[in-house]
């Protein structure tokens, strides 16, 4: 059987290994435009900060391509012909033919909507390009132990329109050193991963978020004051509810206009969220929804036959039934198993369960499991903040009368033992009294104490939300 | 790692001496003459005496002190956000300054002999010598062989090696404080892993035989008889000569501290010290392990990376494993660096295998 994965990246590299394991004779070719090896893209920022490697970043070794039998193909993929059952190439080279293609060619950054961002000195924090030149306006250049060996293979076989272009490095031009002026703009977890990169290198950053208050999305008002205070307190200059009207300078850029001045800006940094990185499909005959993410079923077969997704550029059933992408980690690295057995014929479908994502702002741990944020109808929230040895804070959702959703922020919790508790339909009181046994804290960190009087605070209503309508909770 | 650090000059600095740059291997270089000089020379004793120690190894315990407070005050200035790391550096540093300083240094005044209480059998080897155990009075006798035949084994079982190996142990203790800047370099290939497999346990096999030899020649043995002069004799080539120069002076002191700057600060603790390899493997028996949050792992490598024991930590993480491995001297760095909170260090009952979930959201249809 021949099999092409577009993509390495964790999706792409689950199914190759899940395939492997399954069928030691299938032909595998992986073909990747970005890089020689899979890496960690959630690792990106602490590799610009210096705190580890290109090659710390990698989590598998580096034969594991001649180890596997995976044939490595650098190039860009310019389509895909479904009646032939072959992907075309960039430089000339010879179509690949494939007898089941998967396509985990994930994200790419979203540009920024305003002028001028096509200047020198702006810039995106997704891709390996994106580290490399962030890391040579930082620190004059990456690290050159653990550098993959051909990072810009693609150049002579890559179009304009890449996401994995090198850009142009001004530090140069600053005199060799790093920028005096950075802005981020985009309230999300990109973000904040560049402006705790820049806060490291101990420059004052301006951070523009265009929303009342960081990560919306995931956060209430009062739980990002508490990562806001955090950012302040390193020094960033956060903008809130403050929109970007354009970015000037001569060839690059020096100034950042918004609706509320203007601001000198020597690197900017665009986070303004990930769309998928299918625009090399448009001349295929695949069905993509609105966003651009591939249509995929329960197996994440896309609308051509013999043709699978995963990963950040699939769109998949929501629980609420809308078909959107599932940008995680975990949640890539599980579709590109399960595409991989779909692929082998296996009759299994991908179900996503209760919801849990973790991440870390600044020095605050955040956890959340379940529905939180998501304009359930009736929803009510318990909120506590904790002020202390340890500063964190506890939000519950409840519907229902049974706890629906968690979201913490400043400790550490086992999102299994949460994910029972919403499967089990437990009540807030009883999952109050319980909460201990979801601590996740290092060892001596002094407990979570809440007193009765808390626990027995009034809800309030529902927590702000980007869902526009209400949605029934599911019963779990 | 290794920038090209144009960012100043203590930026240029820190990179060449965290990163085997030249400030580091004149560092090392450093180190290993210190030592050298030390164990094998007189060069110590004038600066000793002009400083009114009474011999060079209480100066010696005098810098190895004044090297762990500057060393922990720069840990907790970076991971002091941590009440584990917190309690464990100060106990570290305290046990060292009390027991392995400040006590020797007093006991002399009221008639006792020089002790190092923190310091035990087999990582001080002299400590279950029959010679040792008559010279010193019964109290201390009893203490070092209920220490190291019972004490430590017990508690690696219940808590696991790092009772020693991060709370007291002064070898430890100068790694963890000292040698923290340069933790990331200890090598986790699967290499470095054979070469530490071997020559840990062969040490420990060394050191447990000769311990049993020299019994033997004291109790059964006469004092002018060949066996005795090659095991217990006072020519270098005598087995207790070769083993203090070999294991006690070059791989402790100039190998062990010297290569700090090169290949990471457990240099000695991990392939060479026989009580890390005694009480990792009543660790493996025992209650301790790192348990790991299934699906939740992010695999960046900050807790390979900052592993000082060359321990794989991710491999772990990402296939949802908890477990316990001999060498880890739990640190608790893997834990502090996650971003995603994923590991736990704990001391439980071991688990039963079916624990170890699965956690794919897939359904057989």
């Amino acid at each position: 059987m021949r099999i092409v994965i577009i993509g390495n990246g964790v999706a792409g590299m689950e199914a190759a290994l899940t395939i492997r394991e399954r069928d030691a004779k299938a032909k595998i070719s992986i073909v990747s435009e970005e890089s020689d090896h899979f890496f960690s893209r959630t690792a990106l920022m602490w590799v610009a900060s210096g705190q580890l490697s290109h090659q710390c970043i990698e989590p598998l070794e580096r034969d594991v391509y001649p180890r596997m039998g995976f044939e490595r193909v650098r190039a860009r993929a310019l389509g895909v012909d479904i009646e032939a059952q072959t992907v075309e190439l960039a430089g000339g080279r010879p179509a690949l033919p494939y007898d089941r293609l998967l396509i985990a060619c994930g994200s790419r950054p979203r540009p920024g909507p305003w002028p001028g961002t096509e200047l020198d000195g702006v810039g995106h924090f997704v891709t390996l390009q994106d580290l490399e030149w962030f890391e040579a306006e930082l620190h004059g250049g990456p690290g050159k132990k653990g550098r993959p060996q051909n990072p810009d293979a693609h150049l002579e076989a890559s179009s304009q329109n890449s996401p994995y272009l090198p850009r142009k490095v001004l530090r140069a031009q600053r005199n060799g050193r790093p920028p005096a002026h950075p802005a981020v703009v985009g309230g999300g977890l990109i973000g904040i991963e560049a402006v705790e990169v820049l806060a490291a290198a101990g420059i004052e950053t301006h951070f523009f978020i265009r929303e009342p208050w960081f990560w919306p999305i995931a956060l209430d008002d009062r739980e990002s004051g508490f990562v806001t205070r955090r950012m302040q307190d390193h020094g960033v200059k956060v903008h809130l509810s403050e929109n970007i009207e354009r970015l000037d300078g001569t060839t690059s850029v020096e100034h950042i206009h918004t609706d509320r001045g203007q601001y000198p800006a020597d690197l900017v940094v665009v986070a303004i969220g990930v769309m998928p990185n299918t625009d090399w499909l448009e001349s295929s005959a695949i069905k993509r929804d609105a966003a651009g993410g591939l249509v995929v079923d329960q197996g994440l077969e896309c609308s051509a036959q013999n043709v699978f997704a995963a990963g950040d550029c699939a769109s998949v059933r929501w629980w609420n039934g809308a078909h959107r992408p599932e940008q995680l980690w975990y949640t890539a690295r599980d579709q590109g198993r399960l595409a991989a057995r779909r692929m082998l014929g296996d009759q299994v479908s991908y179900q996503r369960g209760v919801l849990y994502n973790s991440a870390k702002l600044m020095d605050l741990e955040y956890t959340t499991v379940g529905l939180v944020n998501m304009n359930i109808e009736g929803e009510q929230n318990w909120y506590f903040e904790e002020r202390g040895r340890v500063s964190s804070t506890t939000r519950i959702t409840v519907a229902e009368g049974r706890v629906i959703g968690f979201n913490f922020l400043g400790r550490r919790w086992e999102h299994t033992v949460l994910t029972r508790w919403i499967e089990e339909r437990r009540a807030l009181p009883w999952v109050l009294e319980h909460l201990g046994q979801a601590c996740f804290d290092t060892e001596l960190t002094p407990p979570l104490q809440i007193s009765q009087a808390e626990k027995d605070a009034p809800l309030f209503g529902p927590a702000p939300s980007v869902m526009k309508e209400t949605t029934r909770a599911p019963l779990a | 790692m290794d920038q090209q650090g144009q960012n100043g000059l203590l930026r240029t600095f820190r990179e060449s001496w965290r990163n085997r740059g030249p400030i580091g291997l004149v560092t090392s270089g450093g180190l290993i003459s210190f030592y050298l000089l030390l164990y094998f020379t007189d060069r110590i004793d004038p600066i000793a005496a002009s400083l009114g120690f009474r011999s060079k190894w209480l100066f010696y315990g005098f810098v190895y002190c004044l090297l762990m407070i500057a060393g922990a005050a720069y840990y907790l200035s970076k991971h002091g956000n941590s009440r584990y790391n917190r309690v464990r550096i100060a106990t570290n540093v305290g046990v060292q300054v009390a027991l392995a300083f400040t006590l020797p240094l007093v006991m002399p005044m009221f008639g006792q002999p020089e002790f190092y209480f923190s310091y035990v059998w087999p990582l001080d080897w002299y400590k279950l010598h029959p010679q040792t155990l008559q010279a010193v009075p019964v109290y201390l006798a009893v203490y070092s062989l209920g220490t190291a035949l019972l004490a430590a084994p017990l508690l690696a079982y219940f808590f696991g090696k790092r009772w020693y190996c991060s709370w007291v142990c002064g070898c430890g203790g100068l790694a963890n404080t000292f040698g923290d800047p340069w933790r990331h370099l200890t090598s986790n290939s699967t290499r470095s892993w054979r070469f530490e497999k071997f020559f840990v346990h062969a040490v420990m096999f060394v050191a447990v035989i000769s311990t049993f030899l020299l019994f033997l020649v004291h109790f059964v043995n006469e004092p002018s008889s060949a066996f005795h002069t090659y095991v217990a004799g006072d020519q270098w080539w005598s087995m207790k000569r070769l083993y203090g120069a070999v294991v006690g002076s070059i791989l402790a002191g100039v190998v062990g501290t010297g290569l700090y700057p090169i290949f990471g600060p457990r240099v000695w603790c991990r392939n060479f010290c026989p009580m890390a390899a005694m009480l990792g493997l009543f660790q493996k028996l025992g209650r301790f392990r790192i348990a790991v949050k299934p699906n939740m792992c992010i695999s960046c490598g900050n807790c390979t990376t900052y592993c000082e024991m060359g321990i794989d930590v991710r491999s772990y993480a990402q296939s949802n494993q908890s477990f316990t491995r001999a060498a880890c001297v739990g640190c608790g760095m893997c834990a502090h660096m996650c971003p995603r909170g994923v590991l736990k260090l704990e001391n439980a009952p071991r688990l039963q295998p079916e624990k170890r979930r699965q956690g794919l959201p897939i359904v057989d249809l």
